[in-house]
Order: structure tokens, then C-alpha cells, then sequence
């Protein structure tokens, strides 16, 4: 019988063409504008030498062999042209540079906005006028010292050892379709939603003919969850490959896992709409929208808009980010990606798990043992 | 009036589905103007400076108070999964250890690898930093040469660090700060998403029930003229989204804290041309009749698309020229444009916001006229015959 019955809840699901085509097009279609969108992004905000023009308003030799010593190296900080100023600032219109150095007497800057790159050339001049007033200042107070005070300053100093924490691809752009995968699940809810309507006699007529038949409703329910979770595996299992595959994104080198990530993320969303479907005082609209509204406000929480909105959540309701089903799914993929050790994925895995069992038994226990005096 | 009568009708039946979703659109909104609070992370130039000082000598506790002069410091757990999340989600910029034994290596002057810092990649960030303090420490270096004892050389060092250099903005810049309430400023600046996503949500269900096939035949066989009939489906719209444009408005309100003046009347001015091409593009996407439940999947893929592509969520210079290039198909491109020049991202250009708000009107208008043009062909056509 349960055979019978799920060759039957498949058949219904491969006809629900509209819902599954949807669902598969929806990421493919939102993957292909973020990879549009951001492309370029996370490539640009990795540093390279700073473009500068340097206009030299005066003979200041020093500077010049200062610019030439950090424009010439192997990985150069400054990325240094001289320019006339009328040319310096046709190139800072035109974004060609991020800042013009004037060296005369005084060294001075002039940029067209603030930013980090601005801010650089800013600590760069600021180093400069401060080794040359430690200079002038030991030559006038004590110049047996300057020998020593000018060698301390030409040190190459290495203060700071740089450690990478991970591996994984740290782009922080690529959150989006992590959040993007855990919203194709969590929208397994509209095929969940359908499964207690298609079960109970006073939403469907479906449900209705099902109620009056032999099949206990336990192996009926059973079953169109089973039917839905392998519909919805389907659109998750295309999903991930076409992100992965076809846009190249790089979800680090446990793929396997992302895939199993995924399809246990898209049976928590069918079982969480088959949670809300049992409701059976709502009508279908209301129960859809909740089911909408409540999954975009989940995403919304978990970064799908605005990225680091799950470190601020962090910061103030640490709680929350372990329970909001979303971000459980989205950080799966960020584990995997970052950590070395599968111990927190585990813990997100387990939790989507517990999930799955706790909207199934309530969605269970509203919707058995119902009788209708008519429908 | 019957077609207007008859959507005000069902619009009524609808009215509690549509306020759970002008509900969930508010809670997003409100909670986007208030936790987006960066104009840009480009724009920062006060980094989020974590420091783990292991030393805890008097030295150190300088180094931490300079680094805190020009940063905001954050405090974080020392566990290595805490830091990796903290860098990810730019709780943090920097990660930085003062290892044990500092202020004696400072004293003599072995000052390389005192520090240690965690990074996720070669950001600017963590060039800057690692300049700053190579340079503090070369500093000290230079006064202790000079005959300073450690306390005074670092006195000494944070005294001229402290001098900042002399920067100008160029001539030809001539931005100006917003005279309008910040959080307005970001309120408005996602509205692009709020309101595609309420209106579709909240329209859709209305025209898709007298699109239905029985209500469509009824109305067929009547005497209306079709064009009378898609302008009063408009007209009734255009009500329709006017409401619901208006509890944005006054939600704007609450944020702004009070009515909004001088150039806010522009924002409103520009979310309200934006609404009509909402309500246009809805009703064009309704033609199609799409399944009821297809509605908020198709909702998402046209409202999240088009406000990724045209810098909504993502500021728009940080986008890709290509990128742009096709935004500025895109109505929502030119809304984020008049925005940026409300907020003082980018010059007030008056032509430019003309220029905008009639390309929003104009796709608007497009749209309207698609819709009508598809309706015109199914029902003018062999489909239009009931079989």
C-alpha cells in the first residue's frame, strides 16, 4: 500500500509542473543576477597598490626617493605616476587616481572622497611628515643622536605577523547564495503547505475522497511527505549543481556535503509549510501568506539582503541565529567553507534534523483524528 | 464603474491577506533602515579594531589607547571561531595580539613579529593597520634612539603620530551633506524592494481572482467596452497602491520624526513614481496568469533581481561598469540614482532627477501598455472563446 501510494504522491508532484519549474528557474534565475551583481566585487576589495599622482611643486628630493622606494617594490603600496597638477586632477576626476600628493615644502593631499584607499595615502604622507619632524628635531636638540635616530627610522620593521584564520574562500559576497540555496528549501514549504490540503476533507476534494478511503492517514501523510521531500531534493540537487558547476561558485572542497546540506534544508521547508498547512483554521491565502511572510522575514534575518546583518544579530540576540531555520541552512554552507572541522556543521545539521521531527509531529498532531459533520 | 466596484469588492475579501503582508513589508523595512546604519564600507575610514594584549604593561595599554584614538575598538572572545565570524560578518576589521614580552622587545629594540594579527585576506584594512603599527613602532624605536627612556619615547611617539596631515578635497567636487534625517535617507533607499514586494504581493491575488475564468466571461459577454474595463482595472490599481504607498509614507513619517521637509519631498515624490510602476509591472505579470501560489516565488525573483542589479542592497559604485550598464534599463536604477543625490553620495543634478523620474514614469507607462496590448491579444483572439 505504501508503494501504491507513493508511486501515486510522485506522479502528483511530477504534475505540479508549474511549482517545480518555479523552483528550479527561481535560483538559476537569481544566481545568474547575483554572479552579474557581484562578480567583480570581493576581487576589487582585495588590496592592490593605491594609483596616486604626485605633483612635484618644489624640489623635495627626499620625498621624491621615499614614493620611489614604496612604488618600487615587489608588491608596491603606492602605484605612483607624476603628473602635472592640471593632468593629476584631470586623472582624479576620471578615477584614475585615488589621490594627488603635492610635495613642495609641505607635503599635502587632495582626494575627491573618503575612503580606504584615500585613507592609506593619507597615513603615508603623515608617516613621512613625522619622520622628517623626528629628523629636524634631533638635528636642532641633539644631533650626536642623528645617526642613530635615522637608522631606527630606515629599519625595515615586520611588527605585525599576519595569520590567515581559514583556508576557505573567505569572499564574503558569496553569503548571498549561500542564502539564496536556503531560500529555494525554506520555499519547500508552499509544496508542504499543499500536503495536509491534499489530506484533509474540508480544504480539498482530494482530501476529502482520501478520508473516505482504506489508507490509515498516518502512511497517507507519510507519504506526501516523502513524495514532496523528493520533489523538493530534486530542485535543491539542480539548484546546487547549476550554482556550482555552471556559475562557478566556490563552496570550498566538501561538496558532497553541501549537497546533503541542502536537500535535509529543503525537507525542513516542506516540513515546516506541512506545520502551517495543518493549521486548519486559516484559510489556504492566509496560510500561504503566513508561509511567505514568515520565510522572507527568516531570510531577511539570515542576510539574504543585507549581508552582515546575521553578525549584527550575533552580536545582540546570539540565540537567534540558532534558531532561525534559514540561517541554520545558510551557516551549513559557511561551515564548510571555513572550518576545518565538520564539529559546528554537525551541530547545524542535527538541528535542522530536530526541526524536521518537531514541525512533523505538530502538523501531525493538528491534523489527525478530525471528523466533519459536513464539509 | 462595475469593473472598479467589483476589485474594491474583492480587494475587501483580501484586505487581511494583504495587511500580513503590508505587516511582514514594515518589520523589513523598519528593520533595514535600522541595521543597515554604513553608507558604504569604502566610506569607512574608523576601522572595528579587536586587541587581545597579552603583555598588559603599561606600553601595551598605550599602543591599545593610540590604536583607539582613530578606531573603534570591539571586544571580542578569544576563541579562533569567534574571531573567523567576526571577520566575516565585519563585526571586526582587524584582529589584533600584543604578545607577551612587548614593552621588553620595544626596549631593545627587536621589535619584529610583537604583533599578531588575524585576517580572512589581503583587505585594505589589514594594509593599513599593518602600516600604522610598523610605523608606531619604528617611532618609538627612533626616540628611544634618540635617548628617550620607553615611557617617554612612547609618549613622545603618540604626540607626533597624532598630527594629522593636511587633505583637500578637490575643486571639482562638490558634494554636499544630506540635510535629510540619515535613517530616512536608508528607509527610502530600500523602499525600491518594500514596495515590489507588497504590491505584488498584495495586488496579484485581487486582479488574478478577476482574471479567473468565470468572472473574465461574465465580463466579456457584458456590455463594457475592453478599454473601459483595463482603465477601470487601472484606475481601481492605482487606488489600490496609493493606499498602500501611503502606509509607507506614514511609517517613513514615524522614522523621519515628523513631516518630512525640503529635499525628503523628493524622495517621496520619487517612491511615489516607483509605486505606479509597481503597480504596472503587477499588473503586466497578472496577464500572464500565473498560479496564485506562483506569485511569491515570482515576486522574489523580480524584486531581489532587480534590486541586486541596480544597488539597492549593494552600493551602486560598487558594482561592475557592465553591470550598471544594464541596470540603467531598470527603472529601479534611476531611483537608487535620485536617492544617492537625496543622501549626498553623488552632485544634485536637477536634469538628472528629471531625467530619472521620467524614465520610472516612462517604464511605468510601458508597462501599462504591454499589459494592456497582451490583454487586448488574448482576448480579442480564438482564446477569448469559451470552449
Amino acid at each position: 500500500m505504501f508503494l501504491h501510494e507513493l508511486k501515486y504522491e510522485l506522479i502528483v508532484n511530477l504534475r505540479a509542473k508549474d511549482l517545480i519549474l518555479w523552483l528550479m528557474l527561481f535560483p538559476i534565475v537569481l544566481g545568474i543576477l547575483f554572479k552579474v551583481a557581484f562578480g567583480s566585487i570581493y576581487e576589487n576589495s582585495l588590496f592592490s597598490s593605491i594609483p596616486a599622482a604626485v605633483v612635484m611643486s618644489g624640489e623635495n628630493d627626499v620625498f621624491r626617493n621615499v614614493v620611489d622606494s614604496v612604488s618600487g617594490e615587489d608588491s608596491p603600496l603606492l602605484d605612483v605616476r607624476y603628473a602635472e597638477e592640471e593632468e593629476a586632477l584631470e586623472l582624479l576626476e576620471n578615477d584614475e587616481v585615488s589621490g594627488i600628493i603635492y610635495a613642495g615644502d609641505e607635503v599635502t593631499l587632495t582626494v575627491a572622497g573618503k575612503g580606504m584607499q584615500e585613507t592609506i595615502l593619507k597615513a603615508f604622507i603623515e608617516q613621512y611628515t613625522v619622520y622628517e619632524t623626528i629628523i629636524e628635531d634631533t638635528i636642532k636638540n641633539d644631533p650626536s643622536k642623528l645617526q642613530a635616530v635615522i637608522s631606527a627610522l630606515s629599519d625595515d620593521v615586520s611588527a605585525c605577523t599576519e595569520t590567515p584564520v581559514t583556508r576557505g574562500n573567505t569572499d564574503q559576497f558569496i553569503q548571498y547564495f549561500y542564502n539564496l540555496i536556503a531560500m529555494v528549501a525554506i520555499f519547500g514549504s508552499i509544496t508542504g503547505l499543499h500536503i495536509t490540503e491534499n489530506n484533509q476533507a474540508n480544504m480539498s476534494p482530494l482530501g476529502a475522497r482520501k478520508n473516505c478511503s482504506p489508507t490509515p492517514k498516518s502512511v497517507s501523510l507519510s507519504v506526501a511527505l516523502i513524495g514532496s521531500f523528493a520533489a523538493q531534493a530534486v530542485c535543491l540537487i539542480i539548484c546546487v549543481t547549476f550554482l556550482a558547476f555552471v556559475l562557478k561558485v566556490d563552496f570550498g572542497d566538501r561538496l558532497p556535503l553541501v549537497y546533503l546540506a541542502s536537500v535535509i534544508g529543503g525537507c525542513m521547508g516542506v516540513a515546516m509549510g506541512f506545520f502551517v498547512g495543518s493549521i486548519s483554521v486559516l484559510p489556504h491565502e492566509a496560510k500561504l501568506a503566513i508561509n511567505m511572510s514568515v520565510s522572507m522575514v527568516l531570510c531577511f534575518l539570515s542576510g539574504l539582503m543585507i549581508g552582515n546583518i546575521k553578525g549584527m544579530i550575533a552580536e545582540t540576540v546570539p540565540w537567534f541565529n540558532d534558531i532561525n531555520p534559514v540561517a541554520i541552512i545558510s551557516d551549513c554552507f559557511y561551515c564548510l567553507n571555513l572550518y576545518s572541522d565538520l564539529g559546528r556543521f554537525s551541530v547545524k545539521v542535527i538541528s535542522m534534523v530536530i526541526y524536521i521531527f518537531v514541525f512533523y509531529a505538530l502538523g501531525v498532531i493538528l491534523s489527525r483524528r478530525k471528523k466533519y459533520a459536513s464539509i | 464603474m462595475q469593473v472598479f466596484n467589483a476589485f474594491m469588492k474583492v480587494m475587501k475579501k483580501k484586505i487581511f491577506i494583504a495587511f500580513i503582508y503590508i505587516f511582514v513589508f514594515v518589520f523589513v523595512a523598519i528593520a533595514m533602515t535600522f541595521t543597515d546604519n554604513n553608507v558604504s564600507q569604502f566610506e569607512q575610514v574608523s576601522l572595528k579594531v579587536c586587541v587581545f594584549d597579552e603583555d598588559d604593561s603599561p606600553e601595551s595599554h598605550a599602543l591599545c589607547s593610540f590604536i583607539g584614538n582613530d578606531n573603534e575598538l570591539v571586544t571580542l572572545e578569544n576563541d579562533r571561531d569567534v574571531i573567523m565570524d567576526a571577520l566575516y560578518y565585519e563585526r571586526a576589521d582587524y584582529v589584533l595580539t600584543i604578545n607577551n614580552g612587548y614593552a621588553e622587545k620595544l626596549a631593545s629594540g627587536d621589535t619584529d613579529g610583537v604583533f599578531v594579527s588575524m585576517k580572512m585576506h589581503d583587505s585594505y584594512s589589514t594594509v593599513y593597520m599593518g602600516q600604522m603599527l610598523n610605523e608606531y613602532v619604528s617611532t618609538v624605536s627612533a626616540f628611544l634612539a634618540g635617548g628617550n627612556d620607553v615611557m617617554d619615547a612612547v609618549s613622545r611617539a603618540e604626540e607626533v603620530l597624532s598630527k594629522e596631515a593636511e587633505v583637500n578635497i578637490a575643486s571639482f567636487v562638490s558634494r554636499s551633506d544630506p540635510d535629510v534625517n540619515t535613517n530616512t535617507v536608508f528607509f527610502f533607499r530600500f523602499l525600491p524592494y518594500i514596495i515590489l514586494g507588497a504590491v505584488m504581493s498584495t495586488l496579484c491575488p485581487v486582479l488574478l481572482v478577476l482574471g479567473r475564468k468565470d468572472i473574465r466571461y461574465r465580463t466579456n459577454c457584458s456590455g463594457i467596452h475592453q478599454s473601459t474595463y483595463t482603465i477601470q482595472i487601472f484606475a481601481a490599481s492605482a487606488v489600490y497602491i496609493i493606499g498602500i504607498w501611503l502606509v509607507f509614507m506614514i511609517v517613513g513619517l514615524i522614522i523621519n520624526g515628523g513631516t518630512y521637509s525640503g529635499i525628503a519631498w523628493l524622495a517621496v515624490l520619487n517612491s511615489f513614481v516607483f509605486s505606479l510602476f509597481a503597480a504596472m509591472l503587477t499588473i503586466f505579470v497578472v496577464e500572464f496568469e500565473p498560479p496564485a501560489t506562483m506569485v511569491n516565488i515570482i515576486t522574489q525573483v523580480v524584486s531581489l533581481g532587480m534590486c541586486f542589479l541596480c544597488g539597492v542592497f549593494v552600493e551602486q559604485p560598487l558594482l561592475g561598469d557592465g553591470v550598471l550598464a544594464v541596470a540603467r534599463f531598470l527603472p529601479t536604477y534611476w531611483y537608487i540614482r535620485v536617492n544617492r543625490m537625496i543622501e549626498g553620495s553623488e552632485t544634485f543634478d536637477m536634469n538628472t532627477v528629471v531625467l530619472a523620474l521620467s524614465i520610472e514614469f516612462g517604464c511605468a507607462a510601458v508597462m501599462a501598455l504591454l499589459a494592456a496590448l497582451v490583454r487586448k491579444s488574448k482576448y480579442t483572439g480564438k482564446s477569448a472563446v469559451p470552449v
